[in-house]
Parts: structure tokens; sequence; C-alpha cells
């Protein structure tokens, strides 16, 4: 929302702060600034001028004029392209060396003449979208400023921080608010007394009074559509508004003044003389002034004549009925919409305007009629001739008053954190135009101003902000709260998350973090079913449109892109698996730690790698063959077990989904392992007997496990083995092409003694019975 | 006759065992003179046949002509075994320079690291650290947070929509309604979490990134006891004391809302274009938590209140590290990773 500062001077006349000084006041006070703006700092050096001859220029369309341009210029000769270029005509001139729009004017020869200075147009001076011709002004002395036009600052405020103040959409809103900060007055700019005391000319039906709680309307005649005068055209476009002509730039006027939105008929276009406000059929059409058409539903409000639509309410007029040249009668709309029904009216037909912007924070009804005075008084001033037939049209289903809120002067203090005066708070809800009244000492019945009443505040809480942001929150001392000490709850997932981090940053992977998005495609790479993934109903694209189930793609992505840029490198991410569940529940996230090794000449040690990953995080986990799924290489994967549970999975990324490198994976369920736990920790006295151990080289076939002949070995030894543990491999000489020895290290002790050479030796000889039990012989 | 004798064995000894080129000759010479079969084992054997007057002052002679063969031998030993010591060592020259085997450690992605300094700081002031789901319920996302679906807030976070009608959350305030459903009061919360705004990406802005929520529901919390933890907390997290204004901010789920702003870390507040020539960078929004947002969780407003704030996590890590690009943050690729 743009406020001119010139704007919102005359509406507090003595506001003299600079415009840099007062946005920082309503930035600390009301509401964020974005900047300040300078509009047309030119019209300070732009005069008016009259033009005394023209002569024409052969072979151009261009014109020499000699203007006067008053006591200080004197008489110039300028060259003007301008086809309204006549003499006697009043008009701006801008001297050589001033610069208009980032162009400066300069002393020039122009079609062999010398020009001095420029005769300009309502666009080269920025206050109209007027390119036609030079200015034409009514009125005004050559050499004296442009009559009613003067720079301006425009001050630009966060639309974001006005959603809760639907006061603030209009200048008179903010112009009270600069008052209550400095303590200036504000003049209300309404005239109650411009509307005649007289029966209605037209007739309104307001047939549903939830969506429209109130509609007023003036008549009017003897209108004569042109453009408005250029003060008017000056202050809507400082204000962002595009000026149209005089009847439709009065509406707009008075919607940036006072936040109510108006809208003109043409009468002569209207069918019968009652304006109905209905809910539109279901399907009817509607053609807006947009030159859209619209289908409307049901819960969509109509203005309505006896023929049809005329104004899809509060959000935009028709086209049929629209304001023109030939317009010579109007109906002046100022009616008040509920909110939320214009905000899914302006949302489900994607039509957002300056309207429907201001009513979906929820308007003043009290506002409407105001609304219709001051356009009365501004169009009786702009157009000669017009009248107002008869007075207010006006149907009104008013909201019951609210309620006085009750505000302890203790409990402000206690809320704010710093001590104030009674009087300090009356006087600050005064000047914000609250109602106060002392119930009992310290306590204050506050009643609400009805532009604040609609939903901004409702309790005192809401009243509390109100004295807050005027005294100045820079005033309240921070001050540690004195409470009682309560021992927070220790969320240990997270801090075991942390820890698995660190483990995995110690064994050299760099944390990665991924969207929690897939697409279909990359999804059915991975041998997924799209359908069983949560589907976002508006992806930003299609390749975003899943929730993930696995961390695979994106860990698959990290893969391929740094392979541009590294031969090996190690990865790691925690995040969310999302995984839907039935019966319109929240969908279960499940915690997991994906790593990776990728190497591009790598081979099958980084998948022993990351099994000492996985003993870091569970010592003593296993590694058994499972199914290999459809993106794990086929003859190397395998589910990770630790305390009887299947955590994860290990395995080689299938080489389809990776060219000219391998890359090794590590799948683990956190919430699983961290559900488990560790197994409590408990002292076993440390040994008084010496222990021994033997070797043995076990001959068995290439795919017999390591792990199946280490648990035969260890079930072979019976009594006294306190370990086994596997050492090395060979292959090779002497050994048959498909065999391989593994070498496995036995200790054995007993508790009580040590163990004499032959007990050990007998461990030994049932160890190899036991394996040639089994057809494995000893190298 | 004899003292001629021993005079003679000495000087040879001496010249012996003083001269031989290494440990072997040294040794040899050892035997020759001291050993069990050495010159002075016979010449003692010899002087048996002297009388015990001349006996005594030979066996004199004899024993100061051991100890000094002796000494001179042990000395030239270990002359020679701190040489041979020094040799191997020598030999043992190590290029240290040469990187280690094997890998080194990787690094923390640059918001964990600094979610887990800001769990520690508020854990130690008495905060739980909390987790909520990132698929949400429309409830809990916005009507339990005052947000109903007619209010034009709603506008202002653009939403993703699950086709089930849940929403992925659109900033971690709902862990505030979780929490109090959890806890209830008295309770003090951090929730740092991944959030989502249906936004395109581009250098400055993302679909997902990170807040961290806090809330501290209490007897008379008041304005200054929201001050005073966000002062602490932007200390820590700056490591020095930080100029602060809070000036008034709109959310539903507050009231009275504020912005924090801090001044401008780059120039001091005198303006640049990292503040836009403000002097003041808006970093911590927060406020007094709204009734509604208190009945939402279970708690009796007219017993409670509290505050709560929303920092933007992804920001704090791009201001603290000098980022410019907030893509870098979820591309996964290592050039940037590493650098943390």
């Amino acid at each position: 929302m743009k406020f001119s500062t010139n704007w919102l001077r005359d509406l507090v006349p003595s506001l003299a702060i600079p415009p840099r000084e007062l946005m920082r006041l309503i930035t600390m006070k009301t509401a964020e600034c974005e900047g300040v703006e300078e509009f047309a700092p030119w019209l300070a050096q732009v005069c008016v001028a009259r033009v005394l001859e023209t002569e024409a220029i052969e072979g151009t369309h261009n014109v020499k004029a000699l203007i006067d341009a008053g006591p200080t210029f004197g008489r110039k000769t300028v060259v003007c392209g301008a086809p309204n270029c006549r003499p006697g005509l009043l008009t701006a001139y801008v001297p050589a060396g001033v610069s208009v729009s980032g162009k400066e004017v300069k002393l020039a020869r122009i079609s062999g003449i010398e020009s001095d200075g420029m005769l300009a147009s309502g666009e080269e001076l920025g206050i109209n979208r007027d390119q036609e011709g030079i200015v034409e002004l009514a009125a005004g002395e050559p050499g004296a400023p442009l009559p009613g036009l003067s720079p301006d600052s425009v001050i630009e405020v966060d639309n974001k921080s006005l959603n809760h103040r639907p006061d603030l959409w209009g200048h008179f809103g903010m112009a009270r608010e600069i008052a209550a900060i400095t303590g200036l007055d504000l003049r209300d700019p309404v005239d109650m007394a411009s509307i005649p005391k007289a029966g209605g000319a037209w007739h309104v039906d307001i047939r549903d009074r939830e969506l429209c709680p109130r509609y007023s309307a003036l008549v009017f005649e003897n209108v004569k559509v042109e453009p408005s005068p250029l003060w008017l055209q000056a202050r809507l476009e400082a204000a962002g508004l595009k000026p149209i002509s005089n009847v439709v730039d009065v509406t707009n006027f008075v919607m940036a003044e006072l936040a109510q939105p108006l809208h003109a008929f043409d009468a002569g276009k209207l069918h019968g003389d009652t304006i109905i406000v209905r809910r539109a059929a279901e399907g009817e059409s509607f053609d807006a002034l947009n030159g859209e058409t619209y289908t409307l539903a049901a819960n969509h409000l109509v203005i309505a004549d006896s023929s049809g639509p005329v104004a899809l309410g509060g959000v935009i007029g028709g086209a049929h009925s629209a304001i023109s040249e030939s317009t010579t009668r109007i109906v002046l709309e100022s009616a008040n919409f509920q909110a939320a029904g214009i905000r899914k009216t302006s949302s489900q037909l994607r039509l957002r305007t300056d309207a429907s912007m201001r009513f979906e924070k929820a308007q003043d009804p009290v506002n409407t009629v105001r609304g219709l005075a001051r356009a009365a008084e501004l169009l009786a001033r702009i157009i000669p001739g017009i009248r107002i037939v008869g007075g207010l049209v006006d149907q009104w289903f008013p909201a019951p008053p609210p309620e006085p809120i009750e505000l302890p002067l203790e409990w402000v203090v206690r809320k704010l954190g710093r001590s104030i005066e009674a009087e300090h708070v009356q006087a600050i809800l005064e000047s914000l135009e609250f109602g106060v009244k002392l119930r009992k000492p310290g306590v204050f019945m506050v009643t609400v101003p009805s532009w604040r009443a609609t939903k901004d505040i409702t309790i005192k809480d809401d009243l509390l902000e109100e004295i807050g942001r005027i005294v100045g929150y820079d005033t309240v001392p921070p001050s540690a709260p004195l409470q009682p000490v309560h021992r927070p709850w220790i969320n240990r997932e997270r801090i075991f998350h942390h820890e698995v981090r660190q483990m995995c940053a110690a064994q050299g992977f760099t944390e990665s973090s991924n969207y929690s998005f897939i697409s279909d495609e990359m999804a059915l790479r991975f041998g997924f079913s799209p359908e069983e993934h949560l589907r976002v109903a508006n992806p930003i694209s299609v390749d975003q449109a899943l929730m993930r189930r696995s961390l695979l793609p994106g860990i698959h992505h990290n893969i391929i892109d740094n392979l541009r840029n590294y031969d090996s490198f190690r990865l790691f991410e925690i995040g969310n698996e999302i995984h839907p569940r039935s019966g319109g529940a929240l969908p279960d996230e499940i915690p997991h730690l994906m790593a990776a090794i990728c190497s591009r000449d790598g081979g099958a040690a980084a998948l022993y790698e990351l099994k000492r990953l996985a003993a870091c995080l569970m010592p003593g986990c296993e590694a058994w063959p499972a199914g290999a799924r459809p993106y794990e290489h086929p003859a190397r994967s395998a589910e990770l077990r630790w305390r009887g549970a299947s955590l994860g999975r290990i395995f080689e990324l299938h080489p389809d989904l990776v060219e000219n490198a391998r890359a090794a994976i590590f799948d683990l369920d956190l919430r699983a392992l961290f559900e488990l736990g560790v197994p409590p920790k408990k002292y076993t006295p440390l040994r008084r007997y010496p222990t021994s151990a033997f070797d043995v080289s076990v001959v068995a076939g290439l795919r017999v496990l390591c792990a199946d002949i280490g648990a035969l070995i260890r079930q072979g030894a019976g009594e006294y083995c306190l370990s086994v543990e596997y050492l090395y491999s060979y292959k090779g000489k002497p050994l048959a092409h498909d065999q391989q020895s593994l070498t496995y290290r036995v200790t054995v002790g007993a508790n009580d003694r040590t163990l004499t050479s032959d007990e050990v030796q007998a461990v030994r000889d049932r160890t190899i019975a036991a394996l040639a039990a089994q057809g494995l012989s000893l190298r | 006759m004899i003292e001629t004798t021993l005079s003679d064995l000495e000087a040879r000894a001496v010249s012996l065992l003083g001269q031989a080129p290494d440990a072997a000759a040294l040794e040899s010479a050892r035997v020759e003179f001291l050993g069990r079969k050495g010159s002075l084992a016979s010449i003692s054997k010899e002087m048996a046949k002297l009388t015990p007057a001349e006996r005594a002052a030979a066996g004199k002679r004899l024993n100061a002509i051991k100890e000094r063969l002796e000494s001179l031998y042990e000395q030239r030993k270990a002359a020679f075994a701190r040489a041979a010591l020094d040799a191997r060592l020598a030999a043992e020259w190590l290029d240290l320079t040469i990187p280690p085997p094997g890998v080194l450690p990787g690094s923390l992605h640059p918001l964990s690291q600094i979610q887990k300094e800001l769990e520690d700081l508020f854990t130690s002031m008495g905060f739980a650290v909390v987790d909520g789901p990132e698929v949400e319920t429309e409830w809990h996302n916005f009507d339990a947070l005052n947000i109903p679906s007619t209010h034009p807030a709603r506008d202002a976070q653009d939403t993703f929509w699950l086709t089930d009608g849940h929403v992925l959350r659109t900033h971690t305030s709902p862990v505030q309604v979780r929490a109090m459903e959890k806890f209830g009061a008295p309770l003090r919360i951090i929730a740092p979490g991944r959030v989502f705004r249906n936004e395109e990406v581009d250098a400055s802005h993302e679909h997902t990134f990170y807040q961290l929520e806090g809330m501290m529901v209490d007897r008379d919390v008041s304005i200054g006891h929201m001050l005073y933890f966000m002062r602490t907390l932007l200390a820590a997290i700056f490591h020095r004391e930080v100029t602060v204004r809070l000036r008034p901010g709109f959310f539903p789920f507050v009231e009275p809302g504020f912005e924090l702003d801090i001044q401008c870390l780059i120039c001091g507040g005198s303006g640049c274009a990292v503040c836009k020539q403000s002097g003041w960078v808006e970093l911590l929004p927060c406020g007094l938590v709204h009734p509604n947002v208190l009945r939402s969780g279970g708690i009796d407003p007219d017993e409670w209140n509290g505050f709560a704030f929303g920092l933007g996590l992804t920001r704090l890590v791009m201001m603290r590290y000098g980022i410019d690009d907030i893509r870098h943050l979820q591309s996964g690729d290592l050039r940037f990773l590493s650098q943390f």
C-alpha cells in the first residue's frame, strides 16, 4: 500500500516530519515500511507557460512555439511535437537543465531550431497516463508552479503487515495513526452534510445479509464524464492507481482515502430501479469490467438488476453497466461485504482487485455512508452541474455492537514488563479513538471504534498491543523470568541422531541434505510404485510430486552429481522416510540414515567400510544374505541384524544406476535402532587365569559364508571356548581354484584354573572333528 | 721386577682397550686382559710367589690397574652401543610430510551444526527440544494457530497440499500446539525442523528450509521476559552483544506480535546492501502467545500465558557463513558441504 505524504499532510495539517523519519515512526509503531519513493520531484521546477505563437516547421510534424514562461524565464522558443500546441494554451514548461523521469531536458537544436526547454505531457510529468498531447491547464499564471501539483514522497508499506488492519487500507486510517503517534490534530475529510436529507431515488434488496450486511448508494444526474483535474490524477498516480475518468477516479480516490471501495454504475444501463444483492445461480455467467467472463458458483455474491448480475459484489463491476463517455446518470454503490466470502470468491476466481483486497480485511460497515459523502463532495467539486437525485439509499443489518473490553491496569503492567500510569494508558487509547471509562480503580472499560471492531480488536491482549506499540517496545527492559526451575524433558532420540552424525563424520562421511520430494519417474527407476507414495496436490513441478519413501533417490542424485567433481567420496544423510497410512491418519515419518561410499575404481572394500560404520553404531551387528532388491547389485546385498532385529541393509548400487563407478550404500532405520536401545552394561570380573589360543585354517568352497564357518567352530569347540575370531582368508595355490582357506583364532580358557595343554588339545580336536563332520578340512 | 711387568701390562692394555676400533676388538681386548684367563688373572696367580709385603703392594697396584681397565672398557663399550643406536635411528628416518592413510573425517551439514548449537543453548536454559511431523494436519498448521481458512494470512504462506488433504507444514509453529498437547503448562520448548513453502527456487528462495520455533508458557510471562531470552539467544548466535529493536509485526498466533530486528552486522547500522540501506535486519518474528492458541493446546489462557518466536535457521546459516545462494544448502554438492 502506497501512502502519499502530501495526502497525509492534508489530513494531519501540522505534520512537518520529514518522510524518512515518518517512515521510521510508522515502522516502529504501526506497520513495516519498505521505503520512500520520490514522486515527480521535478514538479518543483516545472512552471505554467502560455503559448503565444506557433509556426509549423516544414517537413516535420513539429511546431516552433513562442511561449511566455513568466517573469523568471521570460519568453522562450521551444520545439513541440504535440498536436494540441496552439496559441493561447496554458501548459507545463520544463526549463532546460531540469531532469524529468531521469532524462535531462537540454538546450537543443531540433529541426534546425534552438529549443530552450520543453512543453510536457501528463505522462512525461508522471502525473497521469496522457501522452496524446501537452498538458492543458484550466488556469494558472505563467511562471507559477502548476496549480495543485507538487512533488510528493510516497511511503510504501508492506501489505502483509496490514492484513489485520482494515482501516489502514486508506490514507485516513494511516493519518489517524500518525496523529496518535505525534500528538498532532487529525482532520476528517468527510462532511456528512454533502448528502441531502431526502428519500432515496433507487431501491436496494439485500437477499443475503450475511455476505452483505450493508448496501448504501447515491444516484447522480447531469453527469459529464471527462478526465479528472490534474491534481486528482496526480494523487491517484502517487498512490499507485491509474486515472481513468472523473467518476471512476473519484471512486478510487475515496477508496485510497477512506479504505471504502465504491463502484459507479451507469444508471442508464441498469434495468429497473432496484439493486438486488443475491448469491449467484450456480453456473451463472458474468462479464466483468476487465474483459473476462466468469462462470459463477452459488457461494459467489452478485449485485444484480432485474435482468442479471451487474457486478461481482466487492470484487469487480460488470462490463455492461460500466461508466462511459455517454454516461449521464450514475448509481454510486458504497457497500460492505463479508470478508470471508470475498476472500473465497476472489481466490476461487483468481481475481484480486483493489476492492477485494480491502474487503477481505473486514471493512467497517459504518464507513459506507462516509464514503458516499466524500464522493458527493468531490463530484460536486469537479463536475459542474452534477446533481444528487433524492437522498441516501441504504439497507443495513447492523451486527450487535461489541461489548466493551475490561482492561485491568495491573494486567497491562504484568504483560508489558514495565510500569505505566493509568493516565498514560487512557491517553494512548483515546488518541486512537477508543472509548475509555474507569469501571473501578485500576480497571478500564474500553469501547472499540467501529473501524477496529470488525475483527482486529476483540480481547484485552489486542489492547495491550495498542498500548505497547505507542508507548514504544524499546522502553521495555529485558528481564529474566523468576520462575521455578523445571528440568526439561530430554529428547533422547534427537541426541541420538546427533551422535550418529558425529560417528558418520568421524568415519569420513560428509552430511548431505536432500529434498523430501521425488518424481514419479524417479520412483519407477528404483522399482518403487508411485501409488504407494503420498502425492503433492500442487507441486512446483512434476519432478517434485511425490513424498520420498526412501532416502535412496536423493542419495543417488548426490552420487551422480558429485562424480562430476570427485573420483571417490563418502556422504550420508539423516532424513525422514514418509510412508502413507490409511484412514486419513498422518503418514508415518521414519528417520533413516543412508550412507554411501562411491568410487570410480572401487572394489568390494567399500561394502566392508560401510559394515565398519554399521558396527560402530551397532557393535556386533551381523550382515546376512538377503534377496536383492531391483536397485541392488544382485550378488552384493545383505540385511543388517542387531539384537535380533532387522534394522537395515548394505548393498552395492545396481550398475544400471551408476556408470563407470561403484557405489556402496548403507541404509539404517534409526527409529527402530533407537527404540531397541543399547543393552544395559554390566561389569564382568577380570579373568584370573591365563587363556590359550590356537589358529585353524579351514578349506571351504568359495561361497561358503565366513560367519557360518565361524559359528560351526564355536559350536564344535564347545566348553572353554571364549571367542572365535576371523583372521584372514587365502585363495590360490596349492588350493583348488574353487576353494578358499579361512583362518580363525580360537581362544579358550576356564574361570577357575589354567587349562592344561591336553585340555586345549581336546578342544582343538573337537573343533576339527566338528568341521570334518561338515566335510570341511584344515589346510 | 713385578712392578715393571704390571706397568708394561697396564700401558699395553690401556692402549688396546682405548684404541679398539670396534665393539668386537674391544671385547677381545677385554678377554685378553680382564678375562678369567686373561693377563691380569695370570699375574694374580704368579703373585703367590711374592713375600707378603711385596704381595700386598703388588695386589694393591693390580687392583688399581684392574679398576682403571674395567672403567675404560665400560666407557668405550657404552660409546660403541650409543654409536650403534645412533646409526640405527639415523637409518630409520621417515618422511612425515606424507599424508596419513585412510579417510579423513567428513563434515556435518551447517544446518545440523547450528541446530545442535541452539539445542544445547536452549537446553541449558531449561527448554525441551521437541519434534513435530513434517506432514501436518490443516488444523495444526493453521486453525489451531488462529489462522482460519478465511484468514488473509494464509495467502502469505504458499502451502503445499497433499492429495489426502494434509499439508506440508509451512512453519514449525504447529509444534507449539503439539507440545502443549503433550506437556501442558508450564512449558519451555524449542522445535527446530524442516518446513515447506510452495515457492519457485532461486538464489534467495527455497521451497524447503529450516526454522526453529520457541515457546515459553508460564504464569505472568511478559514482553520483558521475551526480550531477555531473545537477547540471550542472539548473543549466543553471534558471539557478541547485538543491538536489537522490537517493532509491531502481525502474526495471527501471537498478540501482541513483533518483528525483532538486529542492527546490521555488516555495516553496523549505517546502511548497506545487506540491510537494504535501513541499518536493520529482520531476524526474529515473535510475540506473546494468542489466547486462542493456548486454548488450542488445551491450556487455560486466564491462568497461563507465554511468548513464542520463530527463527529462520537457513537464513541464519547463510548470514553466519556469508552464503550467497540458498540452493547450495540442499544441493548435496561436496564442494560446498566439505567447507563446514
